[in-house]
């Protein structure tokens, strides 16, 4: 692995340990993607994978904050994160957001109150006029059935539409670098694979660069480039999604083929 | 007929006494009891620019609802902020304010029946034969205005969405870029300038009297919890419950039972219906 080949590293992590209190929950993790590319993450509950979306994307800076607020545990980190070459491990999830980091949280996180529509727009917060609408097309011809449910309210989706509006939702805030945590968590094996489609298809189309985990890498293992297994918050096997589809010892281990 | 129409003007002094707490709540999830001592500063505020400084009305409203909007962002970037996610601090924070505003205004001198702002209109108009002065039209026609608009910004403008979408899931919010803080103290500053509204447009009714200050602050508790916290449509709704519950027995009892009207709706609905109107069980668990 040559890292100057063709695409450069639009992330890097380097050396990440994360404590809750005395727990820890990344254990030294470095790892990088490659722009345009899709990066798999995978690992059991607890292995470290929410955590590292949740560092990545800032939303950790404000879980820390709202702790020390509250006098709650104490969440502390070290080491580097790296975005198009630049430090942004202090940067506010605001600000992450605006430099195209977006994360599409785990379990969906739709403003249920709010119609598709408006969780659609309210995501377009970071967008223009122009790419708003543009975006809001290009969802659309994505997910045609959110555009015949617009109208309704993001609560009464089910959970398969609600993922899509949630994905839609993070296209809308202009991301070059897209965290999908979990994305088919809870979903049935056809509406799982449809997703998997749509998002090699959003990645083959917008030439984002996504970073996505699962639990159970078989229906996202044919989409991936590249891929990590974490185990107890480190990182116990890494390597291009051909040499991990060879290795038959990882997949039963890890991916269940 | 009289019962109608004055119980709609009850109901919308109301609704416009509480929908700057309900909005701040429904935000920032900060209960800001300094709301009553917000509404009668404005007013004072407004009474000195006029009186003191001999301004034209018009401009010593506008200039001390700006003032008070700058009161409310720093009540939030300066106090509240540092006890959000509390409850219990975050009232304990907010009401001090609030007390120390007042009884600092009494101090200055805030006191007795000398205190009036002008109405904005004199004189009256009959509307099926019930009386009925300008200043009481002119507050349904705010009323209607203010919660036209807010529903406009809050559904059409970037801002009024991010303000939803905290309200709604703050950690999907912010993964879309909305910065929780800076949308809080908007929600808290426009909280207080739609307090300060209802002062200038109430008090006219009226004199500036510390103890109103303590008096709104109940009704927009009451129209609150009453409405479910943080629901607007609840607000809305509770608003015209007491609102026409008060006349009513303004109108058949006696006038100074109206305090204690809003006070019974409370018990009344939080026995029928814990969680307010339009309010949400799990929130409620989650906050208590």
């Amino acid at each position: 692995m040559c890292p100057q080949n063709k695409n450069e590293f639009i992330l890097e992590v380097k050396d990440l340990i994360l404590f809750y209190e005395n727990a820890i929950a990344v254990n030294n993790i470095s790892l990088s993607c490659r722009e345009g590319q899709i990066t798999g993450i995978f690992g059991a509950n607890s292995a470290g994978k929410s955590s590292l979306m949740h560092t990545v994307s800032g939303i950790m800076m404000d879980m820390k904050k709202k702790e020390e607020r509250r006098g709650g545990e104490r969440i502390t980190w070290f080491g580097e994160i790296k975005y198009k070459g630049e430090d942004i491990t202090n940067l506010k999830p605001s600000e992450r957001a605006k430099k195209g980091i977006v994360l599409c949280p785990e379990r969906r996180q739709i403003f249920s109150e709010s119609t598709a529509l408006e969780n659609l727009r309210i995501g377009g917060y970071l967008a223009d006029k122009h790419q708003a609408k543009k975006t809001l097309d290009y969802v659309f011809s994505l997910f045609p059935e959110l555009q015949k449910l617009k109208s309704r309210e993001g609560g009464f989706l089910s959970g398969g539409e609600q993922q899509m509006l949630a994905i839609g939702r993070a296209l809308m805030a202009q991301p070059k670098l897209l965290l999908l945590d979990e994305p088919l968590l809870g979903l049935a094996p056809s509406v799982e694979s449809r997703l998997a489609q749509a998002i090699k298809e959003i990645n083959k189309q917008t030439k984002i660069t996504i970073v996505l985990s699962e639990q159970y890498a078989r229906p996202v293992f044919p989409i991936i480039d590249y891929g990590y297994v974490l185990e107890n918050g480190g990182i116990v096997l890494e390597g291009a999604a051909a040499e991990l589809m060879d290795n038959p010892d990882v997949l039963s281990a890890y991916f269940g083929m | 007929m009289e019962l109608i129409i004055y119980g709609l003007v009850n109901s919308i002094s109301l609704i416009l006494m509480s929908i700057g707490f309900a909005l701040a709540y429904g935000v920032s999830r900060v209960p800001n009891f300094a709301h009553g001592a917000l509404y009668i500063l404005t007013g004072y505020m407004t009474w000195v620019f006029l009186n003191q400084f001999g301004l034209p009305y018009l401009l010593s409203i506008i200039l001390a609802l700006i003032v008070i909007a700058v009161i409310g962002y720093l009540l939030y970037q300066v106090i509240l902020i540092r006890v959000r996610g509390m409850p219990i601090s975050e009232i304990i924070a907010s009401f001090g304010v609030g007390l120390a505003i007042l009884e600092f205004l009494r101090w200055t001198g805030l006191r007795g029946m000398a205190h009036m702002l002008p109405l904005f209109v004199k004189g009256r108009v009959y509307i099926f034969s019930v009386p009925i002065d300008y200043q009481r039209l002119i507050i349904i026609g705010a009323g209607i205005a203010v919660l036209t608009l807010l529903w406009m910004f809050t559904t059409y403008t970037k801002t009024g969405l991010s303000l939803k979408a905290i309200a709604q899931n703050e950690r999907a919010a912010l993964t879309l870029g909305i910065d929780s803080d800076r949308a809080a103290a908007v929600a808290v500053s426009l909280g207080a300038v739609l307090a300060g509204l209802a002062g200038v447009l109430l008090l006219p009714l009226g004199n500036i009297v510390v103890e109103t200050g303590y008096e709104v602050l109940v009704f927009a508790i009451a129209v609150s919890v009453c409405g479910g916290l943080g629901s607007w449509k609840g607000a809305v709704l509770a608003s015209l419950l007491i609102g026409f519950a008060q006349t009513l027995t303004v109108t058949y009892l006696a006038s100074h039972y109206h305090f204690v009207v809003a006070l019974l709706v409370i018990i009344v609905v939080l026995i029928a219906k814990p969680s307010g109107l339009y309010g949400k069980q799990k929130e409620l668990e989650e906050r208590v």
